[in-house]
């Protein structure tokens, strides 16, 4: 290779590494601006969004403090949002997990028509039936208690994440059931340890999707949950702002930030589980 | 007969124990932040007729949407908050029962708050507060309230970049119809009794387009600035007038507090003159205290909501909330007689149009806001909009009516 | 319980088939004493208990209900369709039954043996495993899911709306009257259809870009050579990290016309005019889209780099061997392999959209205004929708809506299913 093809080669690779940072630099400010400024909002004395700077000028904790002094109940509405989205969390894992492994390894009679029923009702919005839910847990005496919303939460994440689920085991080769079940290991334990292991990056996935699912949902808690005692995350805030009269969209920021922290975190630390591999899915062509 | 009296004993004890323990409970819910105004109220009322209330605070614009579903849920409340215009919707569909009171008890409220609760000719509340739009002005900025709206508008004229004069939702009917009114525009008609006339809506005559066209050129030459349209509308205007970039805002007592908090030196004062030399009206709103349906006590109730509503109390709640009372004694009181504020809203009162309480007001609200929005933004031309909202309200009220 | 039977001509099925018709019967018959048993116990017990609760479920699912006040309508719908939900569930039970009684004995005819109870056990794990598993997910998604659809669907055929509603009045059947009404009134028409357009262009739009620019970051930030990715692949998530509804609101002050930043400070920095982003319609759903491209694409970043680390470095060897260049790698190797894997992510990215309502309804709930039309200028189906029950408390008229919504994407759903090979693909086993 003459000394100019490589000088070149060494060029274009700069090229590409700048422009590509370039891009990267502009993408993260982009991103960044407005989490920046919700920050600045939460440091602003007053209440409203519109303040002019992103760094105000008399810094304040004073949202921070009326999150906590009890002039809203923020730590309550805090571990309301916390336990839902837990629980629907490990519900949504484990129901998904066992109708996902169902419809990727057997054949058995309603299967088709089954995944064609899962496939329509992720489609049709589920808050479109605000009063049957009402009734609903109304009839079976769970108005106001989280289990109803818990168990409303679920239903609605399982259609999508079986298929979600399911396209990934789909990839996961068969011989290492097989070979397992040669050593005489059954269905489940063939799930337990062999399916299960292998799919933990989809089930990082659904793990996220279904904890941070009930964080962003403020129309069909408000259905279930009456008092405030009960109150979610979602609804105590959007209720700051929701008054038309004398709206606190600084609180607003201030409790927002704080919610914002917690899933970073755990986006975080599930992150690694599927950059580190979709393997199954990803190779199989 | 010791074992016989021994076993006498024990249920006398049991029955005297058991009345001591099923205490009348009484719901209620209150608006949001505002159930510290009647707690002494509560207390003294517990004590006196040994009932256990429970007080729930929630927004008070929803209450009777919940209450739809939480009335025959079991769940619901004996007592609670409604706005007036709620009034028509509320009754069609049976969520509130009629309330009793001799005309001796009537006399202690204005006579437009009973009005605003009375649906084909029965009481259905008690009035708690009244509410009106007035003129908040800095007084930092303007020493002295003007007298006309043309006033404000050459102030505004003069201010500079990023700072304004008057600013006010007039996007919303329930800001611009002070304006229209005092042009001779109105939302139903009325005959001599006072009964609305559905068919008769003058939110587009030619009263209502002057006005409008009029209030259009506060955006025309920007002294209102476009960023107030919308649902944040109202906080941009808070925040301009707490920011101290705006002199004078059109708002309603709930803006007092935050506007105080907020340290801004503001004075209140009724609302201007129209270049017509009338002054602005404005929609009187009335919220009160209503008795649901599914309420199982429902006397227990009236009985508390009168007892709480008594001038006594209605004065504490005064002074703790700065909610109005149209409780004709504490009106007349000194500590709203020489209250700027209050005075400005009972004044203000005195002029305004009480909000139509009909059914049919559900259908108006959202067309002839598309249409003083589209209006007053110059995408559609100010008499076009208003008759297409005209036309839309009668006909969704047309097609509601007729069982669609 | 084991028995033999070696007779040849038998009608052990037909006669197993009849008895079935009490529960259980073509199990006696076939002697498996216990799985008949449990057949009997539940069916009995079921029918038994529960024939008050069936005759008044189907009473009020067929009047909604006879003197108003005492009777409320939408609780005796509600009661009416669990009813029906319970009663098929038992159907089913009874029917597998008797399709049970007529296998065994079809296998008594053939001389077969009659499993054990050991056996039937066994053969229940095998092949009852799958059913096993599905049913408690099943079970609350006909509750929660499928039971308020259908609930939903029953109310755009009747007449519920503010002036039929209970307590005060009685709701009535009225077939498809509200499905007339909805096409036969211009403004209704008109606004379903300008709605229906808006929502289709909104979904295509918002979801491409978001997916385009989630896979491109991807691939950008995987080449071998760039520093600190996991800093960058940490900051590229936050928007997905931090809820929607939080950064919508922040968003929607940023957009304000005249005071958010993004006219005030933003557009003048680029030398570029002030636009109206919450007054003029186009603005507002170019606003919304590049939101959503904002708040969708970690999404589809992360999926995409999860794909790309599993690729093996011996694909690229390879290419590079025949003399690929990095475009022809990126065209043959990269992007197939990530759209073939990302695939049924991204079209569940269309179908969220499709009924993204929080975004709709957070930033401008659904506005500007825009002339003849009962809807706001950038309402999709499902905001329209909210709008129409909770603020005019139209609720036939809303339902009738989603039901067309429902056949709308449902069609389109069967239709690409239909064409797409992967679905095929799957039937493989």
């Amino acid at each position: 290779m003459s000394l100019d093809k490589k000088r070149s080669i060494k060029q274009q690779r700069a090229i590409r590494l700048t422009l590509s940072y370039l891009v990267i630099g502009l993408v993260s400010l982009i991103i960044i601006y407005p989490l920046v400024w919700t920050v600045g909002a939460s440091l602003n004395p007053g209440n409203s969004l519109l303040s002019s700077s992103i760094i105000p000028k008399n810094m304040s904790f004073e949202h921070y403090q009326d999150l906590f002094n009890g002039k809203v109940d923020y730590l309550n509405w805090y571990y309301n949002s916390m336990k839902i989205s837990f629980s629907t969390m490990v519900l949504t894992l484990i129901f998904v997990s066992f109708t996902a492994y169902s419809f990727s390894r057997f054949r058995f009679v309603g299967r088709n028509n089954g995944l064609m029923l899962f496939l329509l009702l992720q489609m049709i919005p589920q808050f479109s039936a605000l009063i049957a839910i009402f009734v609903l847990s109304q009839m079976l005496g769970l108005v106001n208690s989280h289990l109803a919303l818990i168990l409303i939460y679920v239903g609605g994440m399982i259609p999508m994440n079986t298929y979600l689920m399911k396209g990934f085991i789909d990839a996961i080769p068969r011989d290492l059931d097989e070979s397992a079940r040669m050593d005489g290991a059954g269905h489940f334990r063939i799930f337990i340890e062999i399916i299960l292991p292998l799919s933990k990056p989809i089930i990082a996935v659904i793990a996220l999707f279904s904890f941070t699912g009930p964080l962003g949902d403020f129309i069909l808690s408000t259905t279930i949950l009456r008092t405030p005692d009960q109150f979610t995350l979602p609804i105590g805030l959007y209720n700051l702002v929701a008054q038309k009269m004398g709206a606190s969209y600084t609180t607003y920021a201030a409790g927002a930030v704080l919610i914002a922290v917690p899933v970073a975190l755990l986006y975080l630390w599930l992150q690694k589980f599927f950059v580190s591999g979709l393997t199954a899915g990803g190779t199989k062509g | 007969m010791n074992k016989l009296s021994k076993i006498a004993l024990a249920c006398t004890l049991t029955l005297s124990a058991s009345s001591v323990f099923a205490q009348e409970v009484l719901n209620v819910w209150e608006d949001i932040q505002k159930s510290k105004g009647i707690a002494q109220a509560i207390a003294d009322f517990e004590k006196e007729f040994d009932v256990k209330v429970n007080v729930l605070e929630s927004p008070y614009a929803g209450q009777i949407e919940k209450l739809r579903l939480d009335g025959p849920a079991g769940i619901g409340p004996d007592v609670l908050i409604m706005p007036s215009d709620q009034l028509g919707a509320a009754v069609v569909q049976g969520l509130i029962s009629p309330v009793t009171m001799t005309d001796e008890q009537k006399a202690q409220y204005t006579q437009s708050s009973i009005q605003a609760f009375t649906a084909d000719g029965e009481l259905y509340g008690y009035p708690k507060v009244v509410e009106t739009l007035v003129m908040f002005y800095n007084k930092d900025k303007i020493a002295q309230p003007f007298e006309t709206l043309d006033q404000y508008k050459q102030y505004s004229k003069s201010q500079k970049e990023g700072n304004f004069g008057l600013i006010a939702k007039f996007d919303q009917v329930y800001y611009a119809f002070g304006a229209m009114n005092a042009y001779g525009g109105y939302i139903f008609g009325q005959d001599d009794k006072g009964n609305y006339n559905v068919e008769d809506i003058g939110l587009s005559n030619a009263g209502s387009v002057e006005a409008v066209t009029y209030l259009k050129t506060f955006f025309d030459e920007g002294l209102i600035p476009s960023g107030i349209y919308g649902d944040n509308g109202l906080n941009a205007i808070d925040s301009l007038f707490t920011e101290q970039k705006a002199a004078a805002v059109i708002n309603g007592p709930w803006a007092l507090e935050p506007y105080q908090r907020a340290g801004v030196n503001f004075g209140v004062a009724p609302l201007p003159k129209m270049p017509n030399g009338k002054a602005m009206t404005s929609l009187l709103g009335v919220k009160g205290y209503v008795i649901s349906s599914w309420s199982k006590n429902p006397e227990l109730a009236n009985k508390f909501v009168q007892y709480i509503n008594q001038a006594k109390y209605a004065k504490i709640r005064f002074e703790t909330t700065k909610e109005i009372p149209p409780v004709v004694e504490v009106i007349n009181d000194p500590i709203i007689k020489d209250n700027e504020f209050a005075s400005a809203i009972a004044t203000q009162s005195q002029v305004a149009v009480p909000m139509p309480s009909i059914p049919e007001m559900s259908e108006v609200w959202n067309p002839i806001n598309s249409a003083l929005q589209l209006g007053l933004s110059g995408k559609q031309d100010v008499k076009g909009a208003l008759n297409d909202a005209t036309n839309q309200i009668n006909s969704q009220i047309e097609a509601f009516r007729s069982g669609l | 319980m084991q028995q033999t039977s070696i007779s040849t001509k038998t009608n052990h099925a037909l006669v197993a088939l009849i008895l079935g018709i009490f529960p259980g019967g073509g199990q006696y018959y076939n002697k498996q004493i216990l799985k008949g048993l449990i057949f009997s116990v539940f069916l009995i017990s079921f029918f038994s208990a529960s024939k008050d609760l069936i005759t008044h479920g189907l009473w009020g699912l067929i009047t909604l209900g006879e003197k108003p006040r005492v009777d409320n309508s939408i609780f005796l719908l509600a009661e009416g369709i669990i009813t029906v939900l319970l009663v098929l569930f038992a159907l089913l039970i009874w029917y597998i039954a008797i399709v049970d009684g007529y296998k065994n004995g079809k296998r008594r005819d053939e001389g077969k043996e009659v499993n054990s109870v050991r056996k039937q056990y066994k053969n229940l794990l095998d092949s009852g495993f799958p059913y096993l598993m599905i049913t408690p997910g099943f079970i609350i998604l006909v509750f929660v899911v499928v039971f308020p659809i259908i609930f939903g669907f029953s109310i755009a055929f009747t007449n519920y709306n503010l002036y039929n509603a209970p307590p005060a009045k009685l709701v009535d059947w009225v077939g498809f009257k509200t499905f007339v009404n909805i096409f036969s009134l211009k403004l209704w028409r008109n606004t379903f259809l300008d709605v229906l357009q808006w929502t289709v262009v909104w979904t295509v739009i918002a979801t491409t870009l978001q997916c385009t620019v989630g896979v491109l970051l991807a691939i950008l930030v995987n080449q071998k050579d760039l520093k600190f990715k996991p800093i960058i692949r940490t900051i590229f998530i936050l928007p997905w990290a931090v809820p929607g509804f939080v950064t919508i609101l922040v968003f929607a002050g940023m957009f304000n016309d005249s005071f958010g930043v993004i006219n005030n400070s933003i557009l003048p920095f680029f030398g570029i005019e002030p636009k109206a982003w919450l007054t003029d319609p186009f603005w507002t759903k170019t606003a919304l889209i590049m939101m959503q491209t904002w708040l969708g694409f970690p999404f589809v970043f992360a999926m995409t780099t999860g794909v790309l680390q599993a690729i093996p470095d011996d694909l690229y060897e390879a290419a590079t061997m025949d003399g690929a260049g990095s475009y022809t790698k990126l065209k043959t190797i990269t992007l197939p392999l990530v759209l073939y894997s990302i695939a049924p992510i991204i079209i569940t990215q269309y179908t969220f959209n499709f009924n993204n309502f929080n975004i709709i309804y957070l930033f401008n709930n659904g506005g500007p205004a825009v002339p003849g039309s009962n809807a706001g200028g950038t309402d999709i189906l499902v905001s329209w929708i909210y709008k129409l029950t909770m603020s005019s408390s139209q609720y036939a008229i809303a339902s009738a809506i989603t039901i067309l919504l429902s056949i709308f994407v449902v069609g389109i759903a069967l239709w690409q299913f239909r064409k797409s090979s992967s679905f095929k693909n799957d039937e493989m086993a």
